[in-house]
């Protein structure tokens, strides 16, 4: 009887030691290896398209990512188009909403390009280029890096003689898209089945 | 003294189907060489290597021979014939793709000019002059990829396999090397081995190619190399040929999924590779290649040595083809081939069949779940589940089913009762795989640059902040300073 109390006892006490040292090794823990960035941020600046284009209302993708975790809706970016939408919902729980934009106008990859005898070298568009895309100098004719240029627009505004358009993005050479094989309609199960699957 | 061994194959195909070959039809005629088209095209743009470097100018002359273009891996493409250059325009491609592509245009002379820039050179070779050879002299995976082989050639390599299985239907272009070429293509796998220290070579070779067999034989035992030479003999079932396949057949080894046989140490090649590497050795860049024209609407279907950048249509006249009849050619077989309706469009090295079939339509029905394509997949995926999470824009399962394992060899379209086109579904899915991938890098960069301007502007801001307060403390030290002036010299 004893027996079984201190075999009952000795338990209790060397799993209450056990987790007691655990509970002050995840305190400790806790302070010393705290990470200051908001990790939600992250992960949903890692779904917006990094255009920086501001049409959102904010100045570029982060600040977008962090206004939307204190409440901003999360249908106002057009470039990421009802696709990045539909992710954020996913993320963060919350019902999807239409996109706050015209579809067709926002799903248009584009790049902007400038007209080089027009250009008088001002030096605006460069500095509204939220990811340095555009070289030049002042009074010397400026020029867009394509691979770089994210289309957000920013440049068009500012240039005054407007020498700056925007194109579709040139597609690469090596580019293809194989055809789309047909599909049978019964084979597009629910969405549902398949999704998380 | 050489070393021959001929000996069945260690493992067995899991998987693959019985394909009808189709291969007696292109066989019956000698490999002959072609007249010289009056015009010659060359890309300029290569699969996965973007734009390469123009040596040459519009108006100039060029022998057989003569670099025209520098790829990105380093490559020298030659002209293959001597004439002189007419334009660089944009021209329709041998390619997937409807888009035109530059290319430079070459107008043939029929002269016989030849140009010497290299020289023939003796052996014993060390592996690094071996290698810049093959740069010089344009050699490419003949086998259909057109990968860099150079770039295989890696210190751990210590076992080479050639290639010989060609599986895929209708094909003989590699079984034509091995019997019209084989010295070459035994001496180019000899001074690979000698340069690589690589002790044996393995063929491996499907066991309907007996003509070819016997000529290796015949050739190897011959022949004065000190290697050991393994035979494998393999059962005829596609896709036996493919790379990952055939090192399971000849070896017994099964590569992890992502790795390359070179990331083992194990070297696969073309016959058709080695052959011309023998070629490069004697001083003589890859210009030809051969190439096997067939399919029921060719009249003479047999294999050709044509010049690269032959156009289509020349090749198919040369073959005698009912023109009337044919809308669109596959180039390749008609496994792993693509179809394309560009016929002017020039062959490029890896162009190693043009077949023109009439396409049999079939009317697509719903998958029946019956697990053929699963039984049929040599590389044990599951292609009906693949096919629905692809068909319902599913990009994370299909991952997760392992589409990036796919060799695309469409056993599964073959077998499937509702004649689904599965592997044009994972070719689709692997492509917009890529880009993807490429998007995310993309976004990364932009992120990168938006970040670090933020950083400048909030710096710049700052300094200015700064020296804005260093200039206010200036001026007010020098207004007290003036100002005590002033009240010492006032009395």
């Amino acid at each position: 009887m004893t027996d079984g109390i201190m075999t009952l006892g000795a338990g209790v006490l060397g799993l209450g030691i056990v987790t007691l040292a655990g509970g002050i090794l995840l305190s400790f823990a806790a302070k010393r290896f705290r990470i200051e960035s908001n990790p939600i941020i992250e992960s949903i600046d890692a779904l917006l398209p990094q255009t920086q284009c501001g049409q959102c209302g904010y100045p570029g993708c982060q600040p977008y990512a962090k206004a939307i975790i204190s409440g901003e809706s999360i249908n106002r970016c057009p470039p990421g188009g009802q696709n990045t939408v539909d992710r954020l919902a996913d993320l963060l729980g919350l019902p999807t909403t239409p996109l706050d934009a015209d579809p067709e106008a926002a799903s248009q990859d584009k790049v902007a390009v400038i007209i080089e005898e027009d250009c008088i070298g001002c030096t605006k568009c460069i500095q509204a280029c939220p990811v340095d895309a555009i070289i030049g100098a002042a009074k010397l004719m400026h020029t867009v890096i394509f691979d770089q240029c994210t289309g957000c627009d920013l440049c068009i505004e500012p240039c005054p003689v407007d020498c700056i358009k925007l194109i579709p993005r040139p597609l690469r050479k090596d580019h293809w898209i194989p055809a789309s094989p047909p599909l049978i309609a019964t084979d597009r199960s629910s969405p549902l089945a398949i999704k998380h699957g | 003294m050489v070393k021959l061994r001929v000996r069945q194959q260690k493992s067995f195909l899991r998987g693959g189907i019985f394909v009808e070959a189709h291969k007696a039809e292109s066989t019956q005629e000698p490999c002959t060489f072609i007249d010289t088209p009056k015009e010659l095209i060359f890309p300029i743009h290569f699969s996965g290597g973007g734009p390469g470097k123009i040596l040459i100018k519009i108006g100039q002359a060029v022998a057989q021979g003569t670099p025209i273009i520098e790829c990105k891996s380093g490559i020298l493409h030659a002209a293959s014939r001597a004439g002189h250059i007419t334009s660089i325009e944009p021209r329709r491609v041998v390619h997937n793709s409807q888009a035109l592509s530059p290319c430079i245009v070459l107008k043939t002379d029929g002269s016989n000019r030849q140009e010497n820039n290299l020289t023939p050179i003796s052996l014993p070779l060390d592996i690094s002059e071996i290698k810049e050879r093959a740069r010089a002299a344009g050699i490419l995976g003949l086998g259909g990829a057109g990968f860099p082989s150079h770039k295989k050639w890696e210190e751990k390599v210590h076992t080479l396999i050639i290639n010989g299985a060609e599986c895929e239907p209708y094909l003989t272009a590699d079984d034509t090397v091995m019997q019209i070429d084989t010295h070459s293509m035994i001496q180019g796998a000899c001074v690979l081995a000698s340069a690589l220290n690589v002790k044996t070579i393995v063929i491996g070779i499907e066991d309907n190619k007996p003509a070819a067999l016997h000529q290796i034989k015949k050739t190897i035992l011959a022949s004065q190399a000190d290697h050991s030479f393994e035979i494998v003999v393999i059962e005829t079932k596609y896709p036996s040929g493919g790379e990952r396949q055939l090192v399971w057949l000849t070896l017994g080894v099964e590569l992890p999924s992502g790795l390359r046989p070179v990331d083992l140490g194990i070297l696969v090649h073309n016959p058709g590779t080695l052959a011309a590497l023998a070629r490069a050795l004697d001083g003589k860049p890859t210009t030809d290649r051969i190439i096997t024209i067939t399919g029921e609407y060719i009249g003479r279907p047999r294999n050709v040595i044509a010049p690269i950048g032959t156009p289509i249509r020349h090749l198919l006249t040369s073959a005698e083809a009912k023109f009337d009849c044919i809308t669109d050619i596959t180039v390749g077989g008609p496994m792993m081939g693509f179809n394309s309706t560009a016929l002017d469009a020039g062959i490029t090295k890896m162009s190693n069949c043009l077949l023109a079939n009439s396409i049999k339509k079939y009317s697509i029905d719903p998958c029946i779940r019956c697990g053929y394509c699963a039984v049929a997949c040599p590389v044990q995926l599951q292609p009906q589940q693949l096919y629905l999470a692809l068909s319902n824009d599913n990009l994370e399962r299909a991952q997760h089913e392992g589409l990036d394992d796919c060799i695309e060899c469409a056993a599964c379209n073959n077998v499937c009762p509702s004649h689904i086109p599965l592997a044009e579904w994972f070719r689709l899915g692997r492509f917009q795989n890529r880009e993807a991938t490429r998007n995310k890098q993309v976004a990364a960069s932009a992120r990168i640059r938006f970040e670090a301007r933020t950083m400048r502007l909030d710096r710049l801001a700052q300094e200015d902040a700064s020296k804005r307060v260093a200039r206010r403390e200036q001026t007010t030290d020098a207004l007290v300073k003036a100002r005590k002036l002033r009240e010492k010299n006032t009395p």
